[in-house]
């Protein structure tokens, strides 16, 4: 304000000096700026999806509301209450020695009945014929010497 | 320098400067507004050789005031009038809103100079880059608004009363 300074004037009662000009120049005063104009110069970018998705409601009727937390209880009840023991049937397999026994055959002998050939009477008399040759056979004990 | 980081920094500044010169805080609003949109729209208009960030924007507050004032206030004359004191604020007793009258009414041209010079912290140099001038016309604009403004706020000299009311 070197300016000024020089060419600084007496007090008269036409005009103020520049010292009392500086002095009531800063009595008025700017209002502060508004803090929408940032808003509407740098809109927020928009929500992402993930957030727009968390903001989704829905109007449930009050009756419906009460059945789904009814539900809801059962079913949390259900799963608090612990399952009964279950029976678990397991098959192992296990090797067992055997011990080898000797296998004995015999023979047994059981006497057997022999039916009878069904009656000659019931042949008829052509068969009986007399043998063309005779061939005598001599049967001797075994214990008998010539 | 981001836009945002720009508006963060000067969007006061700006505000008060554009209020400061059109006297409404809507148009002030307004203003501020296209001022930081022509930043957000179009940054690589900003050419840091040509001056502070800060020069660049009360730049564009100053054409934007300017037109508004050229849409709406045609009858005063912007280049500087001896004869242009049209505003008598002694009719108030509040001496921000006398002072207040007072700046507006000066001389757009002279206006500017005092406001940027004494309210916004510019300095000389930059004064003459924003209004496009060299810096001895920007010194002859301030003083003969300050000259001004001693004659008009003459009512309001501090006579023993903080408030400096009549």
């Amino acid at each position: 304000m070197e300016h000024f300074e020089k060419h600084e004037r007496f007090e008269n009662d036409e005009e103020l000096s520049d010292r009392e000009l500086d002095s009531i120049l800063p009595e008025w005063k700017s209002p502060i700026a508004p803090q929408h104009l940032r808003a509407a110069l740098f809109p927020e970018a928009p929500a992402s999806s993930w957030r727009r998705l968390w903001s989704i409601s829905i109007r449930v009727p009050f009756p419906v509301a009460c059945c789904l937390a009814i539900v809801l209880a059962l079913v949390v009840w259900r799963w608090g209450t612990p399952p009964p023991p279950r029976v678990v049937i397991q098959h192992d397999r296990v090797e067992v020695p055997v011990v080898k026994q000797e296998v004995v055959t015999r023979t047994v002998y059981r006497d057997r009945i022999v039916h009878a050939p069904p009656a000659a009477s019931k042949s008829s008399a052509s068969e009986l014929q007399p043998v063309v040759e005779l061939r005598p056979r001599i049967i001797r004990r075994q214990n008998d010497q010539n | 320098m981001t836009p945002q980081k720009a508006f963060d920094e000067y969007h006061q500044a700006v505000y008060s400067f554009a209020y400061r010169l059109t006297g409404q805080p809507e148009v002030a609003e307004d203003i501020t507004q296209e001022c930081f949109l022509a930043l957000v729209r179009d940054p690589k208009r900003y050419d840091p050789a040509r001056g502070t960030i800060k020069v660049y924007l009360f730049s564009i507050v100053r054409n934007l005031a300017l037109k508004q004032y050229r849409d709406h206030r045609d009858v005063q004359p912007v280049e500087d009038s001896e004869d242009a004191l049209v505003i008598d604020p002694r009719g108030t007793l509040d001496v921000s809103a006398a002072v207040a009258t007072a700046v507006t009414s000066l001389p757009p041209l002279q206006q500017e100079a005092l406001i940027l010079f004494e309210y916004q912290g510019v300095t000389l140099e930059e004064i003459a880059q924003i209004v496009g001038a060299d810096i001895g016309t920007v010194k002859s604009r301030l003083h003969r608004a300050r000259q001004r403004l001693r004659r008009i706020l003459v009512a309001y000299r501090k006579v023993g009363n903080p408030h400096g009311a009549l």
